[in-house]
């Protein structure tokens, strides 16, 4: 059962109790559509999510397996020794973009410029090479996931609170606003009522006089 | 105990604030797609000053989709416009050019109607999936 909320019975207090109802049910359609909105991006979020993780654990299995046939290949002095030079500096372009009111972060690996990975190519095979490009897809796909995790976490948080909001508006502002209306326009009836009884009254008395 | 009116007044500011929010990632000025890809970080400016960033690998799928003289015309972020418990989504196009990128990604032909070409939630989705980065939501219910 609604609360109602309490105001002085007075025709002003009624025209700003109709207007806040007014607001709030046109918040609640904007809100609800918000909710939908976020919704569907979570679950668009989510499946991506899922796939990039199924992506991500084949690309390092094949890494793995690469870099174990390459160590086996050249030993593990030599492949340390080749490994140590091949450093490169990564660019990841990080930024954000909104969706329906919530920052989301946003992650992009940049074109590694050089084709050459740093290391000799005349003392190592090309099952290094192999490795080395499979590393690279492993990279990309943990950015990638990077993006899709956070994205999904601050989604699934804003739902929430949206969810609270739209709960609040559905079930206790509206409908207190409501009742309340409906209270005072009671209220408003009964003095018209007792009003006109006070002059039949006076009418009557007047009369026997 | 809260008195009930700064209550009130409390919570009306709560949802006037929550609206704002809703369109806050609008951008300022919209940039056609050539100047974007001749950008080095392609990006907008938001409503609330925030930085909306484009991610390359979107602007290049849409450059193959059209010509040059159209990527000069297009403007990014498109924007889609959502109505109030609506089930359609509608995508605001200037010129015909959104028309040719929209009906290329949804495989489907797509007929703009008073400069709007009305898609459904699946195909908003669909549709999202693709250009996460160059398609924004607008809120456009008049509210205060």
């Amino acid at each position: 059962m609604p609360q109602l909320i309490r105001v002085r019975p007075t025709k002003i207090e009624l025209v700003k109790l109709k207007r806040r109802l007014a607001l709030a049910q046109r918040v609640q359609k904007i809100v609800k559509d918000r909710l939908s909105i976020l919704t569907m991006e979570f679950l668009q979020t989510a499946r991506e999510t899922v796939e990039a993780k199924r992506k991500l654990v084949d690309a390092f299995s094949e890494a793995y397996k690469a870099l174990s046939i390459a160590t086996g290949y050249h030993g593990y002095i030599a492949l340390e020794k080749e490994l140590i030079a091949s450093e490169t500096d990564l660019r990841i372009t990080a930024g954000s973009r909104n969706i329906a009111g919530v920052r989301i972060p946003s992650f992009e690996l940049g074109e590694i410029r050089s084709p050459m990975r740093g290391y000799s190519l005349v003392d190592t095979s090309s099952w290094l090479d192999h490795a080395a490009q499979l590393s690279e897809k492993c990279l990309k796909t943990t950015i990638e996931l990077a993006e899709l995790q956070r994205s999904l976490e601050l989604l699934g948080m804003e739902i929430n609170r949206t969810k609270r909001i739209t709960n609040a508006l559905e079930y206790m502002i509206i409908p207190a606003l409501q009742v309340t209306i409906k209270y005072l326009n009671m209220k408003f009836e009964e003095r018209d009522r007792e009003e006109k009884a006070r002059l039949k009254r006076v009418k009557v008395l007047l009369a026997r006089e | 105990m809260l008195n009930d009116l700064p209550y009130e007044r409390i919570l009306q500011e709560s949802l006037k604030g929550e609206l704002r929010v809703v369109n806050a990632g609008l951008p300022q000025n919209r940039k056609s797609l050539s100047d974007l890809l001749g950008e080095e970080y392609p990006h907008v400016i938001c409503s609330d000053g925030d930085t909306h960033l484009f991610k390359r690998k979107e602007l290049e799928y849409i450059a193959s989709l059209i010509n040059i003289d159209e990527q000069a015309a297009l403007l990014l972020p498109m924007l889609i416009e959502l109505g109030a418990n609506k089930v359609e989504a509608a995508i605001i196009c200037q010129t015909n050019i959104e028309e040719k990128v929209i009906s290329k990604i949804l495989n489907m032909p797509t007929k703009p109607e008073q400069g709007k070409i009305t898609i459904y939630k699946p195909q908003l989705a669909l549709l999202r999936k693709m250009l996460k980065t160059t398609t924004q939501y607008v809120f456009t219910q008049k509210i205060l």
